[in-house]
């Protein structure tokens, strides 16, 4: 087919030649020939055509579909690190929040702890005081049975021991007269 | 059990309201009580007789001074126990002596459930209690 082309050309440059002397020559000097040129530029664009037809276009295709891959990609990480540093933030504040809200309720338990603390304290000094208290009436109830008891038992034995010395040492005059007395008293009674 | 001894208790009431003749138990009303309890028929007798007796011996109990005396008494002083209680009951009551060592010196004098007493036993017992 490019030969044909070619003879073609040879053919209609003769019919050209009358219209330029000037360019003729110098294309005749530069060894330009028309039809080859046309040849060359006919195959070049088939050439052309042919490559932008079947290899730039696909790779081209290729190349912007990579090419938008790699911006998908791109835009996919700016996406994951906004993502990221937002959950990161989140993190962040959750932590602090979290921090604050243990930090919170351990002051409350602390305090909690220390009202529980006083109030247990006061309540032991008040039962120990009652307790104490207690035993000291406890002490002073024994104290007082015990002289009670002492005083009881001595009244007993001065008593026995009166009577028998009564009993040795009177006379029964000291009767008789104790008994006249006795008498008096009970019929004037 | 509780209704039987409360007409028991009345029974011997009147029964006993028969036996004294001007304030004193008589002998012959309480014999002839007696001797209507053994012929008649009562109901629950022994409780009866046993509340009879009761009231007989307290009333007797009255008329009688038990003068527990340590040492020696003289019959005047009995005399004078026996008209001093007379007066104050308004009845004749005689006394009774009967010896008691235990009250070391001094009498008690007895009539029915009174106690009269001075002696030494009864002034060291009430300073015992006293301390």
């Amino acid at each position: 087919m490019l030969t044909h082309l070619l003879i073609l050309a040879e053919a209609a440059a003769p019919e050209a030649a009358p219209a330029g002397n000037a360019i003729s020559k110098i294309t005749q000097e530069f060894g330009i020939s028309w039809p080859f040129i046309l040849a060359q530029v006919l195959n070049f664009s088939i050439v052309a055509f042919l490559l932008w037809k079947f290899a730039f276009k696909p790779v081209l295709a290729t190349l912007d579909e990579r090419q938008k891959r790699i911006a998908d990609g791109l835009r996919y990480t700016d996406e994951m690190k906004a993502k990221l540093e937002a959950v990161q933030q989140d993190s962040v504040a959750t932590a602090k929040r979290a921090q604050a809200e243990a930090s919170k309720v351990v002051d409350e338990a602390r305090k909690t702890a220390k009202e529980f603390l006083d109030k247990q304290t006061q309540e032991a000094a008040v039962k120990a005081g009652e307790i104490l208290a207690k035993a000291q009436q406890v002490i002073e109830l024994e104290k007082k049975k015990m002289l009670a008891e002492a005083r009881t038992e001595i009244a007993h034995l001065v008593v026995e021991t009166t009577k028998r010395v009564l009993a040795k040492e009177l006379s029964e005059a000291d009767r008789s007269r104790y008994n006249e007395s006795a008498a008096r008293e009970l019929t004037n009674a | 059990m509780a209704s039987h001894a409360k007409v028991a208790q009345q029974t011997a009431r009147m029964l006993f309201g028969m036996s004294v003749v001007d304030g004193a138990v008589s002998a012959d009303r309480v014999a002839g009580v007696l001797e209507y309890v053994e012929k008649h028929k009562v109901a629950n007798p022994v409780m009866v007789l046993k509340a009879y007796h009761r009231l007989v011996a307290g009333e007797l109990a009255k008329g009688v001074a038990l003068v527990e005396h340590a040492g020696a008494i003289s019959g005047a002083t009995l005399a004078a126990i026996s008209s001093a209680m007379s007066r104050r009951y308004g009845r004749a009551v005689t006394a009774t002596a009967r010896p008691n060592a235990e009250l070391l010196a001094g009498m008690r004098v007895r009539v029915a459930d009174d106690i009269y007493e001075s002696s030494i036993a009864g002034q060291l017992a009430a300073l015992g209690s006293s301390v």
